[in-house]
């Protein structure tokens, strides 16, 4: 009995030690780690801007009852939202920024599109990001033919972006 | 064993991948590009060293009954608390080495160098004895991950790992054309891991036959 209470008591204060080392390491590290993994979010921004640096970008601290949305970040005078949207198959994830004032679409950039390739591949294309850039984020924003069932959803989101920068000013 | 020899042995003729085949499973899978290897083979040195040194201070007091799950909870904590920091200050080498950084917890070499050295022995010559197997691990992965890295890209390519922008090392030793990308894939591990024991078991019964001969003629 004596000896299974040596045990117990041994291994439990080897694992307290080694608790304690890793709150410390995680308590020194964690804050780093975090910074890290934002500049790498951050990094796919720079498609957009290329003249812009991963700094430039400010992450927005707003919560968002909408699950599309990722990420919503404050670049110059415009909101950036990271969104991911379903489609025919996996869906698209885009980028779209849309003007504080003024409500209208100044970039749009599709980072990823898992629909069938040649047909709902075609919202990565810059002809589709083309149609969009200047018309307001609220307004009718053209779908690609032959493609709706991609580029609906993403209209769609850019619509549900438009409401929550009037939300958010 | 005096304790260069000690160390030494970790280095060549006991080498813990080509000698003693342990852990195996991490060198199959990080050896693509020499940069991985030698990330790899830090954070095994350091582990290595530390678990050693921690296992053998405390060797006296671990009760003999539980002395696996305390060496187990030590070498868990090392390899978390490393895991963090190379997820802190090189996040580059985290991404390219992924899941195996932790499963250095279950790599035989360290375990195995706690239960038969470590915990057998002092500080100091288990601190040698973990720099000594630790750089015979990241020697063999270094070698393996030398020749698919080189035959299946023809390129030599090595990076800070603190700061991936910045190139140390970039040459091209094979002309595109004459690449062989098997050597990328699981199968060319299997092959180059093969010809590299065998190479180290070729020598060591060169070295024993040698040294069977200098003995007959003193008799």
């Amino acid at each position: 009995m004596k000896k299974i209470i040596h045990l117990t008591v041994f291994l439990a204060l080897v694992s307290a030690i080694a608790g304690g080392a890793l709150a410390y390491a995680n308590q020194l590290t964690a804050p780093i780690i975090q910074e890290n993994n934002e500049r790498a979010e951050k990094q796919v921004l720079l498609e957009m801007y290329p003249k812009a640096k991963v700094d430039d970008f400010e992450i927005m601290d707003v919560t968002v009852d909408n699950p599309t949305v990722n990420k919503i970040y404050s670049y110059e005078n415009n909101y950036i939202f990271n969104m991911s949207v379903s489609g025919y198959k996996d869906g698209t994830t885009f980028l779209v920024a849309i003007d504080k004032d003024n409500g209208q679409i100044t970039a749009f950039k599709a980072i990823s599109n898992g629909d069938t390739k040649g047909i709902g591949s075609k919202v990565t294309e810059s002809a589709f990001a083309e149609s969009l850039i200047g018309k307001e984020s609220n307004g009718e924003l053209d779908t690609i033919s032959g493609a709706t069932v991609t580029s609906t959803p993403v209209i769609e989101g850019i619509h549900e972006a438009s409401d929550i920068v009037a939300e958010i000013d | 064993m005096n304790r260069f020899e000690n160390f030494k042995a970790g280095l060549i003729k006991d080498n813990p991948v080509f000698g003693l085949y342990l852990g195996i499973c991490s060198t199959l899978a990080i050896t693509t590009t020499v940069n991985n290897a030698i990330g790899m083979g830090a954070a095994v040195i350091m582990v290595l060293v530390l678990s050693n040194m921690i296992i053998s201070a405390i060797r006296k007091i671990v009760p003999d009954d539980i002395r696996i799950p305390v060496f187990i909870v030590i070498i868990a904590t090392l390899v978390k608390i490393i895991q963090m920091l190379i997820e802190a200050y090189a996040p580059a080498l985290n991404t390219s080495l992924g899941v195996f950084i932790p499963l250095i917890v279950v790599n035989c070499i360290i375990l195995g160098r706690a239960e038969a050295f470590a915990s057998k022995h002092g500080v100091l010559d288990s601190a040698l004895d973990g720099i000594g197997m630790g750089l015979g691990y990241t020697v063999a992965v270094i070698a393996m991950s030398f020749i698919r890295e080189v035959l299946s890209t023809g390129i030599l390519n090595i990076v800070n790992p603190f700061n991936d922008a910045q190139v140390w090392l970039n040459v091209t030793l094979i002309p595109a054309d004459y690449t062989i990308p098997l050597f990328n894939s699981p199968v060319g591990a299997f092959i180059t891991f093969a010809l590299l024991a065998a190479a180290l078991s070729a020598y060591k019964t060169h070295a024993d036959k040698k040294a069977e001969a200098k003995a007959k003629e003193v008799k």
